[in-house]
């Protein structure tokens, strides 16, 4: 899940100001807190109740999106609306704001939040937390199920280092759990701390500098058609 | 002789109505007599309830209506019971109907005639400390709401019969004798305070300032008095000292009674802290002997209402008290920890006085040929706790012991339990069902509304213009039938607006009257027997919270009566005919734990003809009580269990598995399937249930090694060795010289911090029992409170008397044992006599009762039930629903709830399978209608409404492969929480949805005012708000006519858009009530109000609208003042602040 935050009220505005018909999309994927049609209606109340005080009218539309981040989708769900307005509102994550202006290059889509990591929820801790940092090279297999990219406050491949104090990270004075220790103590269950004292040799850090690209497997649209191919 | 389908109760306490309830849900016939007025009880006068501190009137409120309005209960008011006559199964009895000198059936409760009342009597509701008029309800919320006169005081003016529109008052009435059979009686009468007047030493009748505890309850309240301000009685100065003295009639032989009345502890801490709640400059001081809190998370209060509240304690018994003549305060002298004796003066003195049986207990023992026990209470046995001396009478409540109001329910339902065995083979015989016409089909119809506007004869003539209304009202689109009527409620109306339905083809009614939360039913009812389906109809309330509330203000009045009607109708044009769904009911339970509690509930269920699965972890059944052996009253336990255990395997409909483990329980109440394994073999059974009855259990705590030397030195056993000891080889007793108990071994510490409630007596038990068989042998009880409540105070008494040491010791004192040469020795210090060494030949440790955590854990998990810090299972509700889930048709009893004797388990028991009854009697069961309702085309899977659900009644089926979230109809409370935080606004609350509430903002917002606005739209949730505001219009308590209200059913059912759009469309204020924080009818739904207001309310500055336009506010039913003086606040504030235009003016002009 993409976990967001709803930028504050005025910066939406002041992105919209220049407008005076908006429409505003929310968006039903795994975008966490749920941004779906109730939030893209209350964002449209809040902008339209702003814009009074700033002595304007504003006209505006609530929808939401399945997903903002598929194109499709995007092109068949909003295209009916588009005409009628000025610049649109996303409620997604970045992807579905870059999707809707490449689906829609003439018209402005403005996010109305920002996009923070991807992340699960911790319900025990009421909290989104940051599991996987989509390196690129998953080490999970040999850390237990502990990721030290997203835990490890340096990212350190051997940890841990000598900034942890009784499990805790110095990183954030003393608050976050050391991931090397809780990687420590899952090997240690299973009695594989063989995988602990092995050596990882260093990351492969192009793998994960921005862009990055990965081919899509286009050359068959479905299993039978591949088994056919094949058995031909 | 044949069995009869009825049963009669005696007292309309919270008792007598739980146990109506109950029988009536499980199909029988109910007279309900009570000698007052109205139903309700003590309950009734209370301001809070402990351990909670929920407002008493707001949950006892909707009970009240709910007894009153069940077509299977008759109410006889002002009713005695003058002879019975005949045995179980059939008694013949007779009543006097004492005259109202009102007829009951016209009284439309308006009030007026006790307006024009010209005498002022006492007001013996608020304790005689205000007034009230010789014709008169016994308090607002009375059920059923009809005036009387009290003939003592009544001059015969004449007053009240001339301005009586109804004619209800009729003084020629007399006295009326009836006649019924029923098949059983259930008696609870309740009880009486203390009368302190006789003990001369604290002065109470003399000194002004001494005053009652039930009086300071009255005080406390929002509705009493002095609308909750605490002024003393003798110059209404706001006392900061308080001194609450307790024990007051209670264990003491020479003034009341010998016995520990159970509740006066808790109730004094309550008054305490919601004192020091109400003003801060009170200082409170308890005065006490051992401090009882032995109930589910008491405990924990009292250490709240020290630490939180800074409630002094005091452990001392006062002896005198003297007022200062000149200032009437008082002083108390005590003696202080350390042995001196102070002097110390206070403001005002709170006497907690204790429980005595009711007056009217003798005669009525008598009329029934019952025995009374030496203290003039109900005579019962430990292990029936509920029955009385001759078969077919049942005992509720006070008056068989005094207890809190949770087992009172408790013994209330297992009353009813009882009941249920004696007369199951003739249930549904007497009730009546109604024949309704076939509901008309208005699919696809344009609206045709129909408009009811009351006079209620001059409550609502008298200040709105309702012809003009009326007026209105036939002007607006959709409308075509607007009508006035003197009382709508009238029986001859009903039959008028059954007559207009059919006349002018409508197909939604409006009634512009008083309040929908006690009329709603009857006008649904009207409706539905025109054949119209019941939702489609509403109510605008135009008198309690219209002419009521702006009696001086009548044009405003007027035009604030034509909005609510507008408003009505707004709503009306989208309200849908809603079904109730039909489900049918598998007549099978399931119990599980095989122990006391376990197996009386399982034989309750089999003898009423239930097919019971019982299934126990353990090889054998009798859980914890195979470790006692007699109670403290002498009943032999061991032969209890086995004829139980008996008569559980000979029973052909109790299927028993042992060794047996549960795998999973799917489905809902009705409907459940379990599926276990069992025996050696591990064999699995699957069967179909439902209901679930919990009755795990609990355990004796087993001390850590060296803890008190416990399994390093063989002389210190448990209190469960040393009773099996007692039992079994009293020569080892014969051969002691000294014995010590040390008491709270694993209970009320940091680990366990409740009190195990058993243990004292246990010890007590057990240490009459050892110098029973050993006279020369010295015992001592090491203990820091003695909590022998109720009639068991008696054995302590006792224990003293026979030469027993009592030595008490603190928490952060606890004795130290050595270990000396080989003899076991034991230390206290006490700072008052300094460090007591005692010697010992053996050490009892007195272990608490805990929780076996980790099954509990399992079980909730499985059952999506709670459980409580201390892994105890968390009834629905503490007060009034002890044994019930909040999730319908699953139910606990015994020591799984908390801990507590087999006696109290063996009523929980019944009280668990009474409470099952109500569903298991029943071949369908009947769905509420306004309930959520999911579009699973629009559903995205988020699963936020599972989150917010605390009824576990929606969510997304991930089991079942979908990914949509759906609706248990049957689960489902309708408190559209889940409809107001769906962010696919896939979830919509039928009856007060966004589709009816929307235009009902955009109506409320279109007022137009003469003299300026200011226009507010206030949102109440219909239990508390809402009820508070009704009760600030049956007390006229005035309020400016700005507000337009818009009820809905929980305030978690807001969401954010409304408050928005009430901006939007022109309000300039928005304003939302609720429950109290912890009072929540819908357990915690305004939780999520706070959470989503909070966010608007942050919001609305960078908005430009000054966040001052938005008010939140926890207002209760009893706060009807508190509700008026918020409304006019805000009103004011509002207007200063000037129409929501400005505020857009103004951020325009700091703009340029």
């Amino acid at each position: 899940m993409i976990i967001t935050e709803q930028k504050d009220i005025e910066e939406i505005y002041e992105m919209i100001k220049p407008y005076s018909k908006i429409l505003v999309a929310g968006c039903d994927g795994c975008c966490q807190p749920p941004r779906s049609i109730n939030e893209a209606k209350v964002l449209a109340q809040m902008l339209e109740l702003k814009a009074r005080s700033e002595g304007k009218e504003l006209k505006w539309k609530a929808i939401t999106v399945l997903r903002q981040c598929d194109d499709r989708i995007v092109a068949t769900t909003v295209r009916p609306f588009i005409e009628e307005f000025d610049v649109i509102v996303s409620l997604s994550c970045g992807l579905g704001v870059v999707m809707m202006n490449k689906v829609f290059p003439n018209i402005l889509t403005f996010p109305a939040q920002n996009s923070k990591f991807g992340g699960a929820e911790n319900n025990a801790e009421n909290q989104f937390v940051e599991y996987c940092e989509t390196c690129g090279e998953c080490l999970l297999g040999v850390t237990g199920g502990v990721c030290p990219m997203a835990g490890c406050a340096k990212n350190l491949s051997n940890g841990p280092c000598g900034g942890t104090v009784g499990g805790k990270c110095e990183v954030g004075g003393y608050t976050h759990d050391c991931a090397w220790v809780k990687i420590w103590e899952r090997l240690k269950k299973f009695n594989r701390l063989d995988l602990f004292t092995q050596y990882r040799p260093p990351r492969n850090y192009r793998l994960w500098s921005s862009p990055r690209f990965k081919e899509i497997n286009k050359t068959y649209t479905n299993v039978e058609e591949s088994n056919k191919e094949e058995k031909q | 002789m044949e069995k009869v389908g009825a049963v009669l109760v005696i007292g309309g306490g919270i008792a007598g109505m739980q146990a109506s309830m109950d029988l009536a849900d499980s199909g029988y016939k109910v007279y309900l007599a009570e000698s007052t007025m109205s139903i309700g009880g003590v309950m009734s006068q209370l301001d809070k309830t402990f351990p909670t501190n929920d407002c008493a009137i707001c949950i006892l409120a909707p009970k009240l209506v709910a007894t009153g309005r069940h077509e299977n209960i008759t109410l006889l008011i002002n009713t005695n019971v003058e002879k019975i006559e005949g045995e179980a199964g059939n008694f013949s009895v007779e009543f006097k109907q004492k005259t109202l000198l009102i007829d009951q059936e016209k009284c439309t409760g308006c009030g007026v005639c006790a307006q024009e009342c010209p005498v002022e009597a006492i007001d013996f509701f608020n304790e005689g400390l205000s007034n009230r008029s010789a014709i008169s309800v016994k308090f607002p919320q009375a059920v059923p709401l009809v005036f009387s006169i009290n003939q003592d005081i009544c001059i015969g003016c004449g007053f009240c019969k001339a301005v009586c529109k109804a004619n209800a008052v009729d003084y020629t009435l007399e006295d009326k004798i009836t006649k019924l059979n029923v098949g059983a009686i259930i008696i609870a009468p309740g009880f009486d305070e203390y009368d302190p007047s006789p003990t001369e030493h604290y002065g109470y009748g003399k000194y002004l300032n001494v005053v009652t505890s039930i009086q300071f309850e009255r005080i406390l309240s929002a509705s009493g008095p002095h609308s909750g301000l605490i002024l003393r009685p003798s110059d209404g100065i706001i006392p900061k000292k308080i001194a609450f003295i307790q024990c007051v009639g209670s264990r003491d032989k020479t003034h009341g009674a010998e016995y520990c009345s159970s509740v006066c502890c808790m109730y004094t801490a309550k008054e305490a802290v919601i004192a020091k709640e109400h003003m801060d400059i009170v200082h409170p001081t308890i005065f006490s002997m051992d401090i009882r809190a032995c109930g589910k998370d008491f405990d924990k209060y009292i250490e709240r209402a020290q630490q939180e509240y800074g409630v002094r304690y005091i452990r001392s018994r006062i002896s005198t008290i003297k007022e200062i003549p000149e200032s009437k305060d008082l002083r108390l002298y005590y003696e202080s920890e350390d042995g001196k004796v102070v002097e110390e003066i206070f403001n005002l003195v709170v006497l907690a006085v204790g429980a005595q049986p009711h007056h009217s207990t003798k005669e009525l023992a008598e009329k029934l040929n019952i025995e009374l026990n030496e203290y003039n209470f109900c005579q019962t046995k430990p292990f029936s706790p509920i029955e009385t001396t001759k078969e077919g009478i049942y005992v509720c409540g006070m008056f068989s012991e005094p207890k809190d109001i949770p087992e009172t329910v408790v013994e209330a339902s297992a009353a009813a339990g009882a009941t249920n065995i004696l007369l199951s083979d003739v249930r549904n015989t007497l009730i009546t069902e109604k024949e309704l016409p076939k509901e008309i089909d208005i699919s696809g119809e344009p609206p045709r509304i129909g408009v009811f506007i009351c006079h209620c004869g001059i409550n609502i003539g008298g200040v709105v213009d309702v012809p003009e209304v009326v007026e209105y009202a036939s002007k607006l689109p959709d409308v075509i039938h607007a009508e006035r009527n003197l009382y709508t409620c009238s029986a001859d109306t009903q039959t008028n607006i059954k007559e207009k339905i059919k006349e002018h083809n409508l197909n939604r009614v409006i009634v512009a009257s008083c309040t929908p939360r006690t009329h709603e039913p009857l006008f649904q009812a009207t409706i539905r027997e025109a054949g119209l389906n019941k939702y489609l109809f509403d109510l605008a309330n135009i008198r309690d919270q219209c002419s009521w509330v702006h009696m001086h203000e009548p044009e405003k009045a007027t035009d604030k009566a034509k909005d609510l009607v507008r408003m009505a109708i707004a709503k009306a044009r989208k309200l849908v005919p809603l079904q109730e769904q039909e489900v049918e009911v598998i007549h099978k339970g399931m119990v599980i734990g095989g122990g006391v509690a376990g197996m009386t509930a399982a034989l309750n269920l089999a003898n009423q003809g239930f097919e019971v699965f019982l299934v126990e972890k353990d090889d054998k059944l009798g859980g914890f009580s195979r470790n006692i052996y007699q109670t403290i009253e002498g009943y032999d336990v061991q032969d209890f269990l086995k004829n139980l255990i008996q008569k559980i395997n000979e029973h052909k409909l109790i299927n028993v598995f042992l060794s047996a483990k549960i795998n999973s329980i799917e489905g809902y109440v009705c409907n459940f399937t379990t599926n276990i394994s069992y025996g050696k073999d591990k064999q699995s059974k699957e069967f179909r249930h439902g209901i679930i009855i919990l009755a795990t259990g609990a355990h004796e705590y087993k001390p850590k090694e060296g803890e008190y030397l416990f399994i390093q030195d063989k002389r210190v056993i448990l209190q469960s060795e040393l009773e099996k000891i007692l039992f079994t080889d009293e020569e080892k007793i014969k051969q002691l010289n000294s014995l010590t108990m040390i008491q709270c071994v694993g209970s009320r510490n940091e680990e366990h911090p409740y009190c195990s409630r058993m243990c004292c007596s246990e010890a007590i038990k057990n240490a009459l029992k050892a110098k029973e068989i050993n006279p020369n042998l010295n015992i001592v009880v090491l203990y820091r409170d003695i909590r022998t409540y109720g009639f068991k105070e008696r054995y302590y008494n006792l224990a003293r008397e026979k030469g027993i040491v009592f030595i008490r010791f603190k928490e952060d004192k606890i004795p130290e044992i050595r270990k000396e040469n080989g003899s076991l020795a034991l230390y206290i210090n006490r700072p008052d006599i300094g460090e007591i060494e005692i010697k010992t030949d053996l050490i009892a440790l007195s272990a608490g009762i805990i929780a076996d955590g980790e099954a509990n854990e399992g079980l909730a998990k499985m059952l999506k039930v709670p459980i409580n810090d201390d892994k105890f299972f968390l009834e629905a509700h503490v007060k009034l629903r002890p044994s019930d889930f909040a999730t319908d048709g699953i139910f606990l009893c015994g020591t799984a709830r908390g801990t507590a004797t087999i006696s109290e388990s063996v009523a929980q028991a019944l009280s668990a399978s009474s409470r099952a009854t109500t569903i298991l009697s029943k071949e369908i069961l009947i769905t509420e209608g306004v309930i959520s309702r999911v579009d699973p085309a629009l559903c995205i899977g988020c699963n936020r409404c599972a989150e917010v659900c605390n009824y576990g009644a929606v969510g997304v089926k991930y089991e079942e492969g979908k990914m949509v979230s759906e609706v248990n109809p049957l689960l489902c409370k309708g408190c559209g929480d889940c409809a107001a935080e769906c962010p696919a606004e896939a979830i919509t609350m039928s009856h007060f949805g966004r589709v009816q509430i929307e235009p009902m903002i955009a109506e409320a917002a279109r007022t137009e005012f003469e003299n300026g606005r200011p226009r507010l739209i206030a949102f109440l949730c219909n239990w508390c708000s809402y009820a508070g505001a009704d009760l600030a219009g049956v007390s006229r308590y005035q309020y400016p006519p700005n507000v337009r209200t818009i009820r809905v059913m929980c305030s978690g059912g807001i969401p954010k858009s409304f408050i928005l759009q009430a901006f939007l469309e022109g309000a300039d204020g928005v304003f939302i009530g609720g429950c109290h924080i912890g009072d929540c009818h819908y357990i915690a739904g305004n939780h999520d109000t706070l959470r989503r207001t909070n966010e608007i309310e942050s919001k609305l500055e960078s908005l430009g609208i000054n966040p001052e336009r938005f008010m939140r506010k926890w207002v209760s039913a009893s706060e009807g003042k508190i509700f008026s003086e918020t409304i006019t606040e805000f009103t004011n504030k509002i207007k200063k602040l000037g129409p929501i235009e400005l505020d857009y003016k103004k951020k325009n002009q700091k703009k340029e």
